[in-house]
C-alpha cells in the first residue's frame, strides 16, 4: 500500500513536470524568455553539446561507409580512410576533436547547472536527464576508443575492462561472480578479440545513439517546458526572448565553434598527441607497449586508480554519482555560493589531475607510470 | 691446410656475425638517446620496416627475406660511404636514408653521439612532407615517414599555412550562412502575428 502511495505520488510528480496545456509552439518557443545575468554565458554550453553531438552524427555517419568492423580489417580501413579517402583525415579529425569538444562541453554544462542550482524543482527530471546523459557521453568515449584497433585502443579497453573485474575482491561471495559477467558481457568472449569489437561497434552506432536521441528529446521538451532556471540569487529582472534573440546567439556560437572545430581538424591531427607505436596496429602476441593510458577524459579516474586501493576510488565515484544523481533533493537547501564553491573544485580537479596527472602521479610514487 | 681452411671458415662466419650483429647494437644508443631527449615511447618502426626490429621471421625481418632481399641486404650492409644508393629491406624510407645520407661507417661512429645525427642529417629532408625535417621528427621521437605523427605546434603552423584557402571559405560559408538565417528568423517574427512585447 505504501509503495502504490509512492509511486501514485511520483507519477503525478513526473505528469506535472510536463504540463500538456504548455505543449504549444507559442508556449514553447515564442513565450520562452532567458535571464540576463553575469552567469548567462552558461545558458550556451546546453546548445553547443549538442552542436557538437550534431558534428558527431554526420562525421560518424560518413565515416560509416569506409569503417569496417572487424579485427582484420578495422585498422586498415581507418588508414585507408584518413591517407587515401579525399577529405577522410579532416572528417576523421572532426569526429575526434568534436567528441572531446562534446565531453568537455557536457562536463562545464552539468558543473555550471550545478552551481547555479538549476536542478531544484520543477527541473529535476531535466537535471536527472542530464546526468544520465553525461554518463553515456562517457560511453561513447569508451566504446568508440576502441574501434581504429590500434595498440593503445585495444590495449587501454583491456585495463578498462579488467578493472571491472576487480571489483570481484569486494563483493559478498552471492554477487561475486557479477563483475565477470558484466566484463564477459561487454566482451563477448574470454579474451578481447571480434566479438568485443562488434559490441562495442554495436553499442557506439546504434544502442547509445538511439538512448541519447531519447534522453535528449525528454531533456530539451524539460527545458523548453520549464524555461531556464534564474540562475543566481539575486535575479536582475532581465530577460530576452529565447526566439529569435537567444536562439540566434546560440547559433553564432554554434558558428565560432565550428570555426574553431575545422582549423583544429584541418590543422592538428588528433594522432598528433598520441605516441606512434601506440598507434600501429593491434598485436596480440606482442608485449603491452609502454605509454598506455585512457583519453583525457578518464584521466581523472585513472590517476587516482594509481595511487590508491581500487576500493577507495570504486567507493568515491559511486558516491559522486548518486549525489548528482539526487542532487535536486539532496541539495535542496545548500546556497548557491556553496554548489559554486563544489563545482569549482571540480572543474580544477578535472582540469589538474588531466594536465598534471603525470606529475602528480611521480610525486607520490616517485617514478613514472 | 684442412685447419687452416676451419680457421678461415669460422673467421669469415665471425665476420658476418659481427656485421649482423653491429645494426642491432648500434640501434640501442639511438633509442636510448631519443627515448631520452624526447620522452616519447618508440619503437624500431621509426627506422625498420618492423617495429619489432629486423631480427626474426615476420615480415620485413631477416629471416622472411626472399634471396634477392638478401642480396639487397648485403649491398647495403657494404655500403659504409654516404652518398650511396641503399636499398636495404629491413629498413624503411628513413633508415635506407640515413644510411645513404651519413654512410654505414659513420651511423655506427655516431653510437657514442647519437645527437650529432640530427645535425648531420640536415634541416631539408621531409619525407613525409609533413612540414617538419626528418631531422627534427628524429629528436622529438615522432615518426618521420607519417605525416600525422610530429610535434603538435609545427604541425598546426604547417597545416594553417597550407590550408589558409579552405579556411578562408569555410569562414566565409559560416558568416553568410549566419548572416541567412538570422535574417530567416527575423522574417519568421515579422510574419507571426503580435506576441507578447520584446525586452
Amino acid at each position: 500500500m505504501r509503495v502504490g502511495s509512492w509511486l501514485g505520488r511520483v507519477g503525478r510528480a513526473v505528469v506535472a513536470r510536463f504540463p500538456t496545456e504548455k505543449m504549444n509552439v507559442r508556449d514553447l518557443v515564442g513565450a520562452k524568455e532567458v535571464p540576463a545575468h553575469r552567469m548567462s554565458w552558461a545558458y550556451y554550453l546546453g546548445g553547443l553539446a549538442i552542436f557538437f553531438f550534431l558534428i558527431q552524427v554526420v562525421t560518424g555517419l560518413m565515416l560509416l561507409f569506409y569503417y569496417k568492423p572487424t579485427v582484420s580489417d578495422a585498422y586498415l580501413s581507418v588508414e585507408y580512410l584518413t591517407d587515401a579517402v579525399p577529405g577522410g583525415a579532416l572528417i576523421r579529425n572532426l569526429h575526434a576533436w568534436a567528441s572531446s569538444a562534446m565531453i568537455g562541453t557536457v562536463f562545464l554544462h552539468l558543473l555550471t547547472t550545478f552551481g547555479m542550482k538549476a536542478f531544484i524543482k520543477p527541473r529535476e527530471i531535466t537535471w536527472l536527464s542530464g546526468v544520465v546523459l553525461l554518463l553515456v557521453t562517457l560511453g561513447f568515449g569508451f566504446t568508440g576508443y576502441l574501434l581504429p584497433w590500434n595498440q593503445i585502443a585495444v590495449n587501454a579497453t583491456k585495463v578498462g575492462l579488467q578493472s571491472v573485474e576487480e571489483l570481484r575482491a569486494y563483493l559478498p561471495a552471492a554477487v561475486a561472480e557479477w563483475p565477470r559477467v558484466l566484463r564477459e558481457t561487454f566482451q563477448g568472449e574470454a579474451s578481447i578479440g571480434q566479438a568485443t569489437l562488434s559490441r562495442f561497434f554495436a553499442l557506439h552506432v546504434v544502442v547509445l545513439p538511439v538512448i541519447v536521441a531519447l534522453l535528449l528529446g525528454v531533456h530539451l521538451l524539460s527545458v523548453q517546458l520549464h524555461g531556464m532556471s534564474q540562475g543566481v540569487d539575486k535575479p536582475t529582472g532581465r530577460a530576452e526572448r529565447f526566439f529569435p534573440f537567444f536562439l540566434m546567439k546560440d547559433f553564432t556560437v554554434w558558428g565560432i565553434a565550428f570555426i574553431v572545430l575545422f582549423v583544429l581538424a584541418l590543422a592538428l591531427p588528433f594522432d598528433a598527441f598520441t605516441a606512434y607505436p601506440l598507434l600501429e596496429p593491434f598485436n596480440a602476441l606482442g608485449a603491452t607497449p609502454d605509454g598506455i593510458k585512457p583519453e583525457w577524459y578518464f584521466l581523472f579516474m585513472y590517476y587516482p586508480l594509481q595511487l590508491v586501493p581500487f576500493w577507495v576510488v570504486f567507493v568515491v565515484m559511486n558516491v559522486i554519482v548518486l549525489a548528482l544523481a539526487f542532487a535536486p533533493w539532496l541539495f535542496r537547501r545548500t546556497s548557491r555560493k556553496m554548489l559554486s564553491v563544489l563545482a569549482a573544485v571540480a572543474i580544477v580537479y578535472i582540469v589538474g589531475i588531466s594536465i598534471f596527472g603525470h606529475q602528480i602521479y611521480m610525486l607520490f610514487k616517485g617514478h613514472p607510470l | 691446410m684442412s685447419r687452416a681452411r676451419t680457421l678461415l671458415v669460422w673467421g669469415i662466419a665471425a665476420v658476418i656475425g659481427a656485421a649482423l650483429a653491429a645494426p642491432a647494437a648500434a640501434r640501442q644508443e639511438y633509442y636510448d638517446y631519443i627515448r631520452k631527449t624526447s620522452g616519447r615511447p618508440i619503437d624500431c618502426a621509426m627506422c625498420h620496416v618492423n617495429p619489432s626490429g629486423p631480427e626474426g621471421h615476420d615480415a620485413g625481418q631477416i629471416g622472411s627475406l626472399t634471396p634477392e632481399q638478401l642480396e639487397q641486404l648485403k649491398h647495403a650492409r657494404a655500403a659504409f660511404d654516404p652518398g650511396q644508393e641503399v636499398h636495404n629491406p629491413t629498413l624503411n624510407a628513413f633508415g635506407n636514408h640515413i644510411l645513404q645520407v651519413v654512410g654505414r661507417q659513420r651511423f655506427l661512429d655516431l653510437r657514442s653521439d647519437p645527437a650529432r645525427l640530427a645535425t648531420e642529417l640536415g634541416a631539408i629532408s621531409d619525407l613525409d612532407g609533413d612540414g617538419i625535417p626528418d631531422s627534427r621528427e628524429y629528436r622529438d621521437g615522432t615518426h618521420p615517414l607519417k605525416p600525422r605523427s610530429g610535434d603538435p605546434g609545427l604541425l598546426l603552423l604547417t597545416n594553417l599555412r597550407r590550408g589558409s584557402l579552405e579556411l578562408a571559405l569555410i569562414l566565409l560559408a559560416t558568416v553568410l550562412g549566419l548572416y541567412g538565417l538570422s535574417h530567416l528568423m527575423r522574417g519568421i517574427v515579422a510574419a507571426r502575428p503580435a506576441g507578447p512585447p520584446a525586452h
